[in-house]
């Protein structure tokens, strides 16, 4: 709220003052990865790529090539939220709009599979993944993730279809199109927003999902770039941040990049979100 | 017209119902079944076998159970019965082997002097020591350190002994040796008996409480600080405190690793000044716990910020001028017009937090792992540690699920109470996108 009776610089400076450490860790999240530092000093003398090596070079014997992980992560993320995305799409058009059985227990399922959080879960799916033989695949993360995700995406989804007009499909069944038409040439396009924002929020949680794949998927060619990240800070004895923070922010690029795009549609789901 | 209807629902519901019910549903229900077995990387998750090994035979001597029978079962015995012999026949002649089933045959030999003696006094007795020895080996038998797949299999060959057990001796004896999971109540009384449990307790508590507090206090000062800026200044410090969400949490906890560890900027930056280098993070409890309540509480504030500042600016902005052309200061405007209004968003961020910060885990794990020793070991960690890393290498995923479980019913009880201060409909309504 603008005011001429007060200065706001005051509070800019309250605010500068407390956000100074977060400012410090991205100012220098982002100067680490381009530049060397005299040993015990803070600023940077000399600017150098030569971080970022892992991105080209060959890599060690015992160590991974990024780039077949990048390919895990990526596949990880986009399927997760494809399936998060078509699964929610057609829940959600059903709990909102269709007559069907059991429809208020669904509903009051859903709302109570929000109360189980990973830590109540991840035991039991750990033995069932055994079972199956899905244990340390990345498809046996994705499934999961997927399952996890969805009480989540149908809710979100039912509350977008809950916001189109019955109108419309009413003069849609009125014209005689069936009820499957409707869904697909009328309502879709009015929930596709909404479609964007989930599958966006889904692809983010995917891609940035750390303990899932590090219970579920621990060794081998499962690896996604959040386990990567984590195993080479535990391997080092003596920590080299400035390719610690490479790699960190090699993966969280793309994160940043999307949530910049997609802000406005982001903020009010992260509102909600699941994060403590 | 009422049945395509309920196919096409049915149809649209049927993807999300099998993956749920699978992934979901299923593994609530296994959680709580797990918490009541002993099941670990020993006991494997599948069925089990029956072996007796010395192990079990020293858990049950301090059981109680007749000494005995327990001695008779670790020492060997010798046994004149059909498999022994035709083996016997097969290598030393079938006039030995019938000799000794003629005169001792299905009689037990405590021990192997015993047998080596009876064999000496037949006539087709073998002519050297060695000999003898081996004849004898063919007749010894033992449970000790054997499998058996079945539990009839194993009551067989505890039968074949020998031994006078009684009914009741038998299953003390099968269900010792049984190497699977069993049902047990075990996990809940050696909860309340360790006193790790009321050391996890308190740290949850320590942890919930000052996070939690820091997160709706700070929240609301992000939230009440930005409104009173203009839109630009605004919106760049809403990002940076909304970044800490955003990020892998890989990542945040990474830059905090810098900022505290022993190389990091803290260190380094207090070494100009001749402060020894020291891992800021992990020096003393104090120290740990200060991090991780910082950690979670920079990316939790983001949340209480974001609530509180719609509901900020859902207050009618007239109200506010008015206020200021009567003179009042800006802290009364926060005392008197905001506050009051955030009655409601504080409860909601307070008991939504409460829980999700119960069971959360994942930055602690990421940034000290409980340390040091155990002093930021909360619950949820614990049972994350018990069950799936545990650095003994034997996971026990019963003990791990039976922590997991208290968890369940706690947020259980605590979503009820919820519901009934908070408006249920509202409630479920606020995960909306708005476009």
């Amino acid at each position: 709220m603008k005011s001429r009776n007060f200065s706001s610089l005051p509070i800019i400076i309250l605010l500068a003052l407390v956000s100074l450490p977060l400012v410090t860790m991205y100012v220098f999240l982002f100067v680490d990865t381009i530049s060397d530092a005299p040993a015990g000093s803070l600023i940077p003398t000399s600017f150098t790529l030569e971080h970022w090596r892992f991105l080209w070079e060959e890599p060690k014997v015992g160590e991974t090539s990024i780039w077949p992980v990048t390919l895990n992560t990526f596949i990880f993320a986009a399927t997760t939220s494809s399936i998060v995305m078509t699964v929610s799409l057609m829940a959600g058009y059903a709990l909102s709009r269709l007559n069907m059985p059991f429809r208020r227990f669904m509903l009051a399922g859903l709302i109570t599979l929000h109360a189980f959080p990973t830590i109540t879960l991840i035991i039991a799916i750990f033995l069932i993944l055994q079972l199956l033989g899905l244990y340390n695949t990345l498809l046996g993360v994705i499934i999961v993730k997927t399952a996890l995700e969805l009480p989540f995406g149908i809710w979100i989804m039912k509350g977008f279809y809950d916001t189109v007009p019955w109108e419309i499909e009413m003069a849609g069944v009125q014209d005689g199109a069936s009820r499957f038409t409707v869904w697909w040439k009328l309502v879709l396009p009015q929930v596709q927003p909404g479609l964007v924002a989930l599958g966006v929020f889904s692809f983010l949680s995917a891609w940035s999902e750390f303990i899932l794949p590090q219970v579920l998927s621990p060794s081998g060619s499962g690896q996604v770039l959040s386990t990567y990240l984590n195993s080479l800070i535990l391997d080092d004895t003596r920590p080299d941040f400035n390719m610690f923070k490479s790699v960190g922010l090699f993966y969280a690029m793309p994160v940043i990049f999307i949530y910049l795009t997609f802000q406005k549609k982001l903020m009010n789901i992260y509102g909600g979100g699941s994060k403590g | 017209m009422k049945k395509p209807s309920h196919l096409l629902g049915l149809g649209f519901m049927l993807p999300a119902l099998i993956v749920v019910v699978l992934f979901f549903l299923l593994p609530v229900f296994m959680t709580a079944g797990i918490a009541f077995t002993n099941m670990s990387t020993d006991t494997g998750i599948t069925g089990g076998a029956y072996e007796l090994t010395p192990n079990t035979i020293h858990n049950l001597r301090t059981q109680g159970v007749d000494n005995n029978l327990l001695a008779q079962l670790e020492t060997d015995v010798y046994r004149i019965d059909e498999p022994g012999l035709a083996a016997l026949a097969t290598d030393m002649g079938d006039k030995l082997a019938k000799e000794l089933g003629d005169t001792h045959g299905g009689v037990t030999f405590q021990s192997r002097r015993e047998l080596e003696r009876a064999i000496k006094k037949l006539k087709n007795k073998p002519r050297s020591t060695r000999k003898l020895k081996k004849a004898a080996a063919f007749f010894k038998r033992s449970i000790l350190n054997q499998r058996f797949e079945t539990e009839s299999e194993f009551v067989s060959a505890t039968r074949n002994l020998g031994l006078d057990l009684a009914p009741e001796h038998q299953e003390v004896l099968s269900k010792a040796s049984y190497t699977g999971w069993t049902w047990t109540t075990e996990n809940f009384s050696l909860m309340t008996k360790l006193p790790s449990t009321l050391r996890i307790a308190g740290n949850t508590v320590i942890y919930v409480f000052f996070t939690l507090t820091f997160n709706v206090s700070f929240g609301l000062f992000l939230a009440i600080t930005t409104f009173y800026l203009p839109g630009k200044a605004a919106a760049t410090f809403r990002t940076i405190w909304f970044l800490p969400r955003i990020l892998p949490p890989v990542i945040y906890v990474l830059m905090w690793k810098w900022l505290t560890w022993d190389t990091g900027f803290i260190s380094t930056f207090f070494g100009q000044f001749g402060v020894p280098a020291k891992n800021w993070m992990l020096d003393t409890n104090f120290h740990a716990w200060v991090v991780i309540i910082l950690i979670n509480g920079f990316v939790g504030a983001s949340m209480g910020m974001i609530l509180f500042s719609s509901a900020i600016r859902a207050i009618p902005a007239p109200m506010l001028y008015a206020s200021e052309v009567d003179g009042a200061t800006r802290w009364q405007q926060v005392r008197y017009i905001i506050l009051p209004q955030l009655r409601w968003p504080i409860l909601f961020i307070t008991s939504y937090q409460t829980l999700s910060l119960l069971t959360s885990f994942e930055y602690i794990f990421l940034a000290t792992d409980g340390g040091p020793g155990k002093a930021t070991e909360v619950w949820a960690l614990s049972a994350f540690h018990q069950a799936l890393a545990n650095y003994g290498g034997n996971l026990q995923y019963g003990y791990g699920a039976a922590l997991a479980l208290v968890l369940v019913i706690i947020g259980i009880i605590a979503s009820v109470g919820y519901l009934r201060v908070f408006n249920f409909k509202e409630l479920v309504a606020r995960p909306r996108i708005e476009q």
